[in-house]
C-alpha cells in the first residue's frame, strides 16, 4: 500500500474509483480542475500493483460571507471496499488537511456527509475530530440531508510534523455531486 | 489597420455597441442593433456587420444562420480582419481547429500585431500540439505586451514544451528577478517549483538542488520540495542529505512505500536482515503505518520469514482486517512462501477449531482465546488462498466453511462469486454477487461489482436495472453512465454484446468510449489560459504531456481492441439488409417451421410496437431535455457545442467502410500501444484484408521482436508464408525485391517453408498448452491427413502444467464452435468430453451432458 499525493494521470483512475464505489458523479473535466488548481490537496492510496484503491479530492474555498479565513473542503472522499478497514481514509484526510495548513493557509476542513452513512460520521467525529455544523436540507440529489461538518486546523498547523496516527474506520464519502452543478462550481475559464 | 470599408461615425458607434454586446452576451441586443445597421440600403452587405450577426446567430445556438452571415460577410470584405477572425471563431466553436488556424492567420495578415487574434492563434496552437507555431505566436504576443505576467510565463513554456531547457530558464529567471515576493505567496511557489522543474529536465541537477536550497523559504508546497531536492541529492550521491529528508518525509506520510525504498538506498542497506531491523525499529516509531508491518515481508525468507508471516496474519486475523489477502498478494510470486503461509493457515484452522488458539505454542503459553471471529477470517483468507491456486474445490470447501459459521457476511458471498468466476461458471458467479449486494443495496461497489459479474454472464438488461439503482432520476441508466463517462460499464457491455453477436450494439459501446476520449481532450481548452493564471505550471505540463498519450490507456485499448474484431467481423460476413435475409430463408423453410415462424414474426410486431411506442415518448423527453438544455445555454450564452451524430446501431453494423472504421480504432494504438503485440497482431489481421503486404510485413516484424515465440504470431507467420508464395509469384519485379530484401534482413525466420516453421515452433515449446493448441490448428489447416496428428497435440496439452482455462476454452471452440479440426468421430469426441469435464467441472460448456 502507498499513499502519496495525486497527479494528473491518475485522475482518470480516480474516477473509475469514484464510479465504482460512490453514488455522486463528476465528469473528467471535473476533477482536471481540481488537479489543476490545488495539485497538492488531492491524495491517492494504490496497490503492490500501482491500482488505485482509494483516493481524496479535496479543493480549497473562498471565504464564507463575513470570514475571513480562507478553508478547505473534501469534495470526495472513497475506499474500494476489499481495502476497508486498513484505517487508508483516515491517512488520506490527514494527508490532505496537512497540504491545505502548509499551501493555502487553512484554517478549517469542510465537508457533506450523508445523514444514513454512518460509517463515515463515525470516522469524521471519533477519529478525525470533525464537528456537525448544522444539517443541510435535501442536500443530495436524491433528496437526503447532509451535515454539514467542519474540523479546525489549528492544532494539525502547530504539529505539523507530527500526524495524528490514531486508527480509523470506515470508508467515507461526502461530496456535494451534480451533473448540473459541477458545471458551474467547476468554471474555471 | 483601418477597416477597409469603412462606417461613417454614426454607424460605426452602433457597431462598436454590437461588439460590446458581444462581450457583455446580450446576445439579443446585438441582433437589434447590427439590424439598424444592415436594413440601411446603403450597408446591407456591410461584411463586418454581416460577420458580428452571424457570430451573435451562432451564440443563440442558430448555427446554419450564423454561417450564412459569417460567410457573406467575408466574402463582402476579404480584407477585413474582424471578418477573418470571426469566422476563426466560429469554425473554432464547432471545434475544426485546422480550419480555425488558417482563418486566424488570414485575419493576421491584415492585422498582425491584434492580440486578440494572437492569443486565439496560441490557444489553438497549443491545443493542436504545434509547439513551433505556439513559440512564434507567444514570441509575438511577448513583444507586443512585455508588461504582463503570462506574456513571460507563455513565452518560456513555449521553449520548455520544445526542451529548449536554457533559454525557458534564462526568461524564467529574468522573471523572478522583476518579481517582489510577499509572504505566503502561492503563485510564486508554484512558480519556482516550476523554474525548478524546467532545470532538472535540463539535466543540471547540481544547479537544480541549490536552486532549491536557495528558495526553499519561499516555496509554500513542502513534500514538493523535499521529494525533489531527496531524489536530487540521492541521485547525487549526497547520501547523508538524502537520508535526513526522507526521514523528514517519513515522518509527514509513513505510509508512502517510496519514501522507505529511497531511504535504505541512500543508507546503502542491502542485506535483508538490515532491512527487517530497520523496518522493526520503525514499527516502534509509526505503529500504525501500514509500510513498516508489510514491507519486510518483501526481503524476508526462509525462517525469518515464518516468524514475520505468523505474526503478521495473526495480527490481522484477530483483528479481522478484511484485505489481508489482497496486501500480501504479491508475496506469491514465492512458492516457497505460499507453501509457508498455506502450512500456517491449515494450522490455524485445526488450533482454533481444537483449543481456540492459532498455534499450540499460543495456548501451552497461557495467550488468552482468539474471538470467535478469527477461525471466520482465516476460512476466508484460505479461500482467497485456494482461488488463487485455481483450487476450486477447496476454495469454495473454505468459503462453505465460512458462510456456515457467519451467514451474513457479505464479503464471502462476493468471494464466492469470485471463485466461480475463475472457475469459469459466470452464471453462478453472478448470483452470489447478486447475492452480496441484496444483503447491502446501499452500497455501490457491491452493486458495481455485480452489473459486472452480470455482464461477464451477458446479461446485458439485468446489468443495467442493478446500476440504475445508483443513477439519477428521470434519464435511462445508460444515458446516465455515459454522461458520466463511466468507462468500465462500457467496456464490460461492448464486449458482453459482442460475444452475444450483437455487432451494432457493441459498437456503439465503443464509439461512446472513443468520444469520451476525445471529449477529455477537448477539455483541456480551458485549462491554457487558467492554469497560466494560476501559475500551476507543472502540473498544467503534467497535463499536455499526458493529453497526446492519453489513449494509452487500457479503457481504450479495450473498446479499441472490441471495435477492431467486430469491424473485421463485419468486413468478413457482412450483414445482409434485413428484408433481404429473411426472403432467403423462406424458401428452405417446412410448413409447419414456416407456421412457428409467422407466429414469431407476429410476436415480434407487437414487442416492436410497443418498443416503438416507448421509443416514441423516450425521444418526446429527449426532446424536451434538449430544448431545456439549450435555454440553459443561451442563459450562459455559451454557443451550442456542435451535436455530434447519433450513434445507431444498426447503421453502425452497416457501415460501407469497416476497415476504414477498424484503422480509425488502430492508428492511437500504433502510436501509443506499441509495446503491446495484440496491437501489432490486429494491424496484420486490418491490413491483410486489404492486401497490403508491406504493412502486414513490418507488422509482424514488430510483434516478433516483442515475443518472437508468441502463439498468436506463430498463427500469423504461417498465414503470412502462404500469402508470400502467392505474392512473388504474381508481383512486379521490385515489389519482389523490397520484399526478399525485409524478410532476408528483419525476418529470416520467413525464408522457411509453412510446415518447417510449425515443426520448429512445436519442438521448441512442447511444455507449452498454448503453442500445442497453436501448431494443433495449423497441422490441420495444412492437410485434412493431419487429423490424428493435431487430436494428438491438443490431448498432450491437458497433460501440461501450463494448462488454463482460457487455453481449455481455446481447444474447446477448436474443436466444437469453429469445428477447426474437421469432423470428428465419436470415440475422439467423448475422450475430448471426459478431458474437459474432468480438469474444469465448472465450466457449463464443458459439463458432460452439454457437450
Amino acid at each position: 500500500m502507498n499513499i502519496r499525493c495525486a497527479k494528473p494521470q491518475d485522475l482518470m483512475n480516480m474516477q473509475h474509483c469514484n464510479l465504482l464505489c460512490l453514488p455522486e458523479n463528476y465528469q473528467m473535466k471535473y476533477y482536471f480542475y481540481h488537479g489543476l488548481t490545488w495539485p497538492q490537496l488531492s491524495f491517492v492510496a494504490e496497490d503492490d500493483k500501482g491500482n488505485i484503491v482509494g483516493y481524496v479530492l479535496a479543493k480549497m474555498e473562498e471565504p464564507e460571507p463575513g470570514e475571513e479565513s480562507k478553508h478547505g473542503h473534501i469534495t470526495s472522499l472513497a475506499v474500494k471496499r476489499p481495502f476497508r478497514r486498513l484505517g487508508l481514509a483516515q491517512k488520506l484526510m490527514n494527508q490532505a488537511s496537512m497540504a491545505m495548513v502548509e499551501c493555502f493557509d487553512a484554517q478549517y476542513v469542510s465537508l457533506h456527509v450523508r445523514k444514513s452513512n454512518r460509517a463515515a460520521l463515525n470516522l469524521y467525529t471519533n477519529s478525525l475530530g470533525f464537528k456537525i455544523l448544522e444539517i443541510e436540507p435535501k442536500y443530495y440529489a436524491d433528496g437526503e440531508d447532509a451535515y454539514s461538518m467542519r474540523r479546525d486546523l489549528s492544532e494539525l498547523a502547530k504539529k505539523l510534523n507530527k500526524p495524528d496516527n490514531s486508527t480509523c474506520a470506515e470508508v467515507v464519502e461526502s461530496s456535494r455531486a451534480h451533473h448540473a452543478h459541477h458545471k458551474s462550481d467547476g468554471h474555471c475559464c | 489597420m483601418p477597416s477597409s470599408d469603412p462606417l461613417p461615425p454614426k454607424e460605426n458607434a452602433i457597431f462598436r455597441k454590437i461588439l460590446k454586446c458581444y462581450e457583455m452576451k446580450q446576445y439579443k441586443n446585438g441582433l437589434k442593433l447590427s439590424k439598424q445597421i444592415l436594413t440601411n440600403p446603403k450597408y446591407t452587405e456591410h461584411g463586418e456587420t454581416l460577420a458580428m450577426k452571424g457570430l451573435t446567430l451562432n451564440c443563440l445556438g442558430r448555427k446554419e444562420e450564423a454561417y450564412d452571415h459569417v460567410r457573406r460577410g467575408l466574402r463582402n470584405d476579404l480584407r477585413s480582419h474582424v471578418c477573418w477572425h470571426v469566422y476563426g471563431l466560429l469554425q473554432r466553436s464547432d471545434k475544426k481547429y485546422d480550419e480555425a488556424i488558417k482563418c486566424y492567420r488570414n485575419a493576421l495578415k491584415w492585422e498582425k500585431d491584434n492580440i486578440q487574434i494572437l492569443r486565439d492563434l496560441s490557444l489553438l496552437q497549443i491545443q493542436m500540439g504545434d509547439l513551433e507555431g505556439y513559440r512564434e505566436t507567444r514570441h509575438q504576443l511577448f513583444k507586443l505586451r512585455p508588461s504582463q505576467h503570462a506574456s513571460w510565463i507563455g513565452f518560456a513554456m513555449s521553449y520548455h514544451l520544445l526542451n529548449d531547457f536554457e533559454m525557458a530558464n534564462s526568461i524564467l529567471e529574468t522573471f523572478r528577478t522583476s518579481q517582489s515576493v510577499e509572504s505566503f505567496d502561492y503563485k510564486h511557489s508554484e512558480f519556482l517549483l516550476y523554474q525548478n522543474q524546467v532545470i532538472q529536465e535540463s539535466g543540471d541537477l547540481d544547479k537544480a538542488f541549490k536552486h532549491l536550497e536557495e528558495h526553499q523559504g519561499q516555496i509554500l508546497d513542502k513534500i514538493a520540495v523535499k521529494e525533489t531536492m531527496g531524489k536530487i541529492s540521492l541521485k547525487l550521491k549526497y547520501f547523508d542529505k538524502t537520508v535526513s529528508i526522507f526521514m523528514d518525509l517519513i515522518r509527514r506520510n509513513p505510509d508512502n512505500s517510496e519514501y522507505f525504498k529511497l531511504y535504505l538506498e541512500a543508507r546503502q542497506i542491502t542485506d535483508a536482515e538490515s532491512i527487517i531491523n530497520f523496518y522493526n525499529e520503525m514499527s516502534k516509531e509509526y505503529p500504525s503505518s501500514l509500510c513498516v508491518k508489510r514491507l519486510p515481508l518483501d526481503v524476508a525468507t526462509g525462517n525469518v520469514f515464518e516468524e514475520l508471516i505468523t505474526e503478521y496474519l495473526k495480527r490481522n486475523l484477530r483483528k479481522g482486517v478484511p484485505p489481508l489477502f489482497v496486501n500480501i498478494r504479491s508475496l506469491y510470486r514465492d512458492s516457497q512462501k505460499v507453501a509457508t503461509i498455506e502450512k500456517l493457515t491449515l494450522e490455524f484452522v485445526a488450533n482454533l477449531n481444537s483449543t481456540g488458539h492459532f498455534t499450540k505454542d499460543d495456548s501451552s503459553n497461557g495467550i488468552p482465546q482468539e474471538p470467535a471471529s478469527a477461525l471466520l477470517w482465516t476460512y476466508y483468507y484460505l479461500a482467497q488462498h485456494y482461488d488463487y491456486l485455481k483450487n476450486t474445490v477447496k476454495a469454495l470447501e473454505y468459503v462453505n466453511l465460512a458462510i456456515e459459521h457467519t451467514p451474513t457476511l457479505i464479503e464471502l458471498f462476493v468471494i464466492k462469486g469470485k471463485i466461480y468466476k475463475h472457475a469459469g461458471d459466470v452464471e453462478e458467479a453472478y448470483k452470489w454477487l447478486d447475492e452480496a449486494q441484496s444483503l447491502d443495496t446501499a452500497d455501490r461497489y457491491i452493486n458495481s461489482k455485480c452489473a459486472k459479474y452480470m455482464l461477464r454472464a451477458n446479461k446485458i438488461k439485468e446489468a443495467e436495472e442493478m446500476c440504475a439503482k445508483f443513477t439519477r432520476d428521470g434519464v435511462s441508466a445508460m444515458e446516465n453512465l455515459n454522461e458520466m463517462q463511466c468507462m468500465w460499464f462500457q467496456t464490460e457491455s461492448a464486449m458482453a454484446y459482442q460475444r452475444m453477436n450483437q455487432l451494432g450494439e457493441a459498437l456503439k459501446k465503443c464509439h461512446e468510449i472513443e468520444r469520451h476520449f476525445s471529449e477529455i481532450i477537448e477539455d483541456q481548452f480551458d485549462f491554457h489560459t487558467y492554469c497560466v493564471r494560476k501559475m500551476t505550471l507543472r502540473s498544467y505540463v503534467d497535463l499536455l504531456r499526458l493529453e497526446t498519450r492519453l489513449r494509452d490507456h487500457p479503457f481504450y485499448f479495450k473498446a479499441a481492441k472490441c471495435a477492431i474484431e467486430v469491424y473485421i467481423k463485419l468486413f468478413d460476413e457482412p450483414l445482409k439488409e434485413s428484408s433481404t435475409a429473411e426472403e432467403a430463408n423462406l424458401e428452405n423453410l417446412s410448413p409447419a417451421e414456416l407456421k412457428k415462424m409467422r407466429n414469431k414474426q407476429r410476436k415480434a410486431k407487437k414487442k416492436a410496437e410497443v418498443e416503438s411506442a416507448q421509443a416514441a415518448k423516450a425521444e418526446k423527453k429527449k426532446e424536451q431535455y434538449n430544448k431545456s438544455k439549450q435555454q440553459q445555454n443561451q442563459d450562459n450564452g455559451d454557443p451550442e457545442a456542435p451535436l455530434l451524430d447519433e450513434l445507431i446501431p444498426e447503421k453502425l453494423e452497416r457501415t460501407e467502410d469497416p476497415l476504414g472504421k477498424a484503422i480509425e480504432f488502430l492508428k492511437p494504438l500504433q502510436l501509443l500501444s506499441k509495446n503491446l503485440i495484440e496491437t501489432h497482431l490486429m494491424t496484420f489481421e486490418v491490413y491483410s484484408r486489404k492486401n497490403k503486404i508491406l504493412i502486414m510485413l513490418k507488422a509482424l516484424k514488430k510483434a516478433y521482436a516483442i515475443d518472437p515465440e508468441s502463439a498468436a504470431l506463430h498463427k500469423c507467420l504461417i498465414k503470412f508464408t502462404k500469402l508470400l508464395e502467392q505474392t512473388l509469384k504474381d508481383a512486379d519485379e521490385i515489389m519482389k525485391q523490397v520484399l526478399l530484401h525485409e524478410i532476408t534482413n528483419e525476418l529470416p525466420i520467413l525464408q522457411k517453408k509453412p510446415v518447417e516453421i510449425n515443426e520448429d515452433f512445436l519442438s521448441r515449446h512442447k511444455h507449452r498448452a498454448d503453442a500445442l493448441i497453436a501448431a494443433a490448428e495449423i497441422y490441420y489447416d495444412q492437410s485434412d491427413d493431419n487429423q490424428s496428428k493435431a487430436i494428438d497435440l491438443l490431448k498432450s496439452a491437458f497433460k501440461l502444467g501450463d494448462m488454463s482455462l482460457e487455453h481449455a476454452l481455446l481447444a474447446y471452440n477448436l474443436l466444437f464452435v469453429e469445428g477447426k479440426l474437421g469432423e470428428l468421430n465419436q470415440e475422439v469426441k467423448l475422450e475430448f468430453k471426459k478431458l474437459f469435464n474432468d480438469k474444469y467441472p465448472f465450466v457449463p460448456c464443458f459439463k458432460l451432458e452439454s457437450l
